[in-house]
């Protein structure tokens, strides 16, 4: 039986879901340690587990996709990303578990905040947000304000921004930039300061 | 018989170290990918070169850091900034998995690949026209992290790559770029490279 686009689709979309997933964590896992934010860190958790159900769904989705044997091979190499994206999130999850059991962050860990020079931030988009409605390409928030969104909270899902990711009410954003541009990216989601590209 | 490089202690600030391996795992992960996506062994047999190098440095960290706790106090702030150096090392391994796949040519379904390169917009493969603003500029000057919000990872010129170049690495006519970033960024590095835009904007 050869395989259906549909089918395809699925696989292709959940391996995408699961690599961004995995490289979100990681971003999120080292801002929780040097912010030394156990909410970070919590976040980082959850979307440990998220990843582990989404990595069995894709493993039984290839593995019942009734692949010929002449192509066990492309189908062996989609199980092997699907458990580097897995072993990713864990190494994620581990940083952030550094957080979590109360160790008091090394000066060394703050002293590599600094040379980053970067922050990671997390706002809500308030309804009378001039953000509200727009997609991320057109609000332009790196030029805006230098800081870029890393991840997008919504209800209970985390999307990985997309230029085509439209802003809601309610949005928390998590993003990550220089510190000068926190408080104006503070400003727009709240609705008092509006776009002006 | 395995090759590996023989680990002498030598005194380097763990700070140092960290960021250096934090810097090359994720690296490491954005290259794998491109591997991968773009067909590339050459650029998976570099990634393996680099997953050497993290493992140096997990060891001289290790050793560092045993030298520098002294009490109690020490080595439990110690131990944070340890587990912190050995994801990065299981990351990195992450990544010399991926090059795996590509050196054993075990393969990515072709349809996968499509769709992965439709969705994933962080990285890409740019190839520099005669026509290109950026022939002959270089990437320190062009500073296009702070205007596109774009950095280039890797450049494959005649034959060898450029892993991770400096600032005084310039561009080159017919030199292949591997790009990540903003999705913004690298439409507007693909057009760069291309000669259809031929402004940077500040």
């Amino acid at each position: 039986m050869a395989l259906t686009k549909k089918l395809f689709k699925n696989i292709a979309n959940k391996l995408v879901e699961l690599k961004d997933t995995s490289e979100l964590m990681m971003d999120l896992a080292y801002s929780s340690v040097l912010l030394n934010s156990r909410e970070l860190a919590e976040e980082v958790q959850e979307l440990e587990e998220h990843v582990d159900n989404l990595h069995t769904e894709f493993e039984l989705l290839v593995l019942s996709s009734g692949f010929k044997p002449e192509e066990s091979k492309d189908f062996l190499g989609l199980i092997r990303l699907g458990v580097v994206a897995e072993r990713i999130a864990d190494a994620a999850a581990e940083i952030s578990e550094v957080v979590l059991r109360g160790l008091e962050p090394h000066p060394v860990l703050k002293l590599v905040i600094e040379e980053a020079e970067e922050t990671v931030t997390r706002v809500q988009v308030a309804k009378k947000s001039s953000l509200v409605g727009k997609n991320l390409r057109d609000a332009q928030l790196p030029e805006e304000t230098g800081m870029w969104v890393l991840a997008i909270r919504r209800g209970k899902k985390w999307l990985r921004p997309q230029p085509s990711s439209i802003v809601k009410a309610g949005d928390l954003l998590i993003a990550s930039g220089y510190t000068e541009g926190e408080e104006d990216l503070r400003k727009l989601a709240s609705g008092e300061a509006v776009l002006t590209g | 018989m395995v090759h590996l490089e023989k680990i002498e202690y030598k005194p380097m600030p763990v700070r140092d170290l960290l960021v250096e391996m934090k810097d090359i795992s994720e690296l490491m992960i954005d290259l794998a990918y491109s591997a991968a996506l773009f067909h590339s062994r050459e650029l998976a047999e570099e990634v393996l070169e680099l997953e050497k190098r993290v493992d140096t440095l997990a060891y001289i960290l290790e050793m560092n850091a045993m030298l520098a706790a002294r009490d109690a106090e020490d080595a439990e702030a110690l131990v944070g900034v340890y587990a912190v150096a050995a994801a990065a090392d299981k990351i990195s391994d992450a990544a010399a998995d991926i090059a795996g796949i590509v050196l054993r040519e075990i393969g990515v379904h072709p349809i996968v690949r499509e769709a992965f390169q439709r969705v994933e917009e962080r990285l890409a493969r740019a190839e520099v026209d005669h026509s290109s603003i950026l022939v002959g500029q270089r990437l320190g000057e062009l500073e296009l992290a702070a205007k596109i919000g774009v950095d280039i990872i890797a450049i494959r010129r005649k034959g060898e790559w450029i892993i991770n170049p400096e600032g005084n690495e310039s561009i080159n006519e017919g030199d292949i770029l591997i790009a990540r970033g903003a999705p913004l960024g690298i439409e507007e590095l693909s057009g760069l490279a291309g000669g259809t835009i031929q402004k940077l904007e500040g």
